[in-house]
C-alpha cells in the first residue's frame, strides 16, 4: 500500500527576501510586492534607530566601548544591517573619545581620554543614552522579526484575495482560453 | 542658548533628563507600527491594531511602574524594615 501523497503546501522560503531584509529593513517586502507594509516597517524601524541616535547621539552605537553594556548592546543593534556599521564606523573614526588601551600581554586596561580635535561629541549619560540604546536594540531586534517573516513569508488574506482577483487579459486570449476549455 | 546653536543633530545628544519618560510614548508607537506591519494578516486593519497596540504597552508600563513603587516603597520597608 503506497502513502497518501503529501497534498500541504510546502513553506515558502524566499533567501534574497531575507537578505535584504537584514540589508535594509522593509526591503525584504518590498521585493515580494508588499509596498505599504515594506513602508511601515522601515517607518517603524529607520524610525526607531534614528530616533535613538537623535535621543542619545552618535554615542549610543559603540562597539568598542569601555562599557560591557554597551558593547553586547551592538550584538542586536547589527541587526539593522549595515547601517549600524556605518554608524559605528564614523563613530570610531570622527567621533571617539576615548582609545581603548591594553598592556604588553594584551590585557585591557583603563580607557583614556582621547586629545581634543575638531570633531570631538559631547557623550550622553543617563536615562537620555539609556532610551537611547534601547530605541536603537528595539529597532535591531525587531528587523530579526522582519527579516524571519521575509524569508518564511506567511500567507495572509490579502495575498488570497491577489490571487482571487480575476487576470487581466486582452479579449483575443479570453476567445483562445475559451476555446481551448470547450 | 549657546548649547543650543552648538547641537548637531543624530551626533550630540538631546537635554531631555528631565522629560525622559516621555521618551517612551514614540517608543511604543514605532515598536507598535513596525510589530503590526509583519503581523497584522489585513492591512485595512494596520492602523486600528497598531493603535490598541500602543495603547496597550502605555497602559502596561504605567501599570508596572505603579507595581514597582508599591513594591519598593510599601511592601519592602514591611517585609525587611531598615534596623534603627
Amino acid at each position: 500500500m503506497t502513502p497518501p501523497a503529501d497534498t500541504s503546501d510546502p513553506t515558502p522560503f524566499d533567501p534574497i527576501a531575507g537578505v535584504l531584509a537584514l540589508i535594509l529593513p522593509g526591503a525584504g517586502h518590498l521585493i515580494q510586492r508588499k509596498y505599504k507594509r515594506a513602508a511601515c516597517i522601515a517607518l517603524g524601524i529607520l524610525g526607531l534607530y534614528f530616533g535613538g541616535l537623535l535621543i542619545g547621539g552618535i554615542s549610543v552605537v559603540d562597539r568598542q566601548s569601555p562599557r560591557s553594556e554597551t558593547r553586547i548592546s551592538f550584538i542586536a543593534q547589527a541587526l539593522v544591517g549595515p547601517i549600524a556599521f556605518a554608524t559605528n564606523a564614523i563613530h570610531q573614526s570622527q567621533f571617539k573619545t576615548t582609545v581603548n588601551r591594553t598592556d604588553d600581554r594584551g590585557r585591557p586596561l583603563p580607557p583614556v581620554i582621547a586629545p581634543p580635535g575638531k570633531n570631538r561629541m559631547d557623550l550622553s549619560l543617563g536615562k537620555v543614552n539609556e532610551i537611547g540604546v534601547l530605541y536603537t536594540v528595539i529597532a535591531g531586534m525587531l528587523n530579526f522579526i522582519v527579516f524571519l517573516d521575509a524569508l518564511l513569508p506567511t500567507h495572509r488574506r490579502e495575498d488570497e484575495e491577489k490571487d482571487a482577483e480575476p487576470v487581466r487579459t486582452t479579449g483575443a486570449l479570453d476567445a483562445v482560453l475559451k476555446k481551448g476549455a470547450s | 542658548m549657546i548649547h543650543l546653536l552648538a547641537y548637531r543633530p543624530l551626533i550630540d545628544p538631546l537635554d531631555l533628563h528631565h522629560v525622559w519618560f516621555l521618551l517612551l510614548l514614540p517608543l511604543a508607537l514605532l515598536v507598535s507600527i513596525a510589530y503590526k506591519a509583519v503581523r497584522v494578516d489585513d492591512m485595512k486593519h494596520f492602523w486600528p491594531a497598531t493603535l490598541w497596540m500602543t495603547a496597550q504597552v502605555i497602559v502596561g508600563m504605567v501599570a508596572l511602574g505603579f507595581a514597582f513603587y508599591v513594591v519598593i516603597e510599601w511592601l519592602v520597608p514591611i517585609i525587611a524594615p531598615t534596623p534603627m
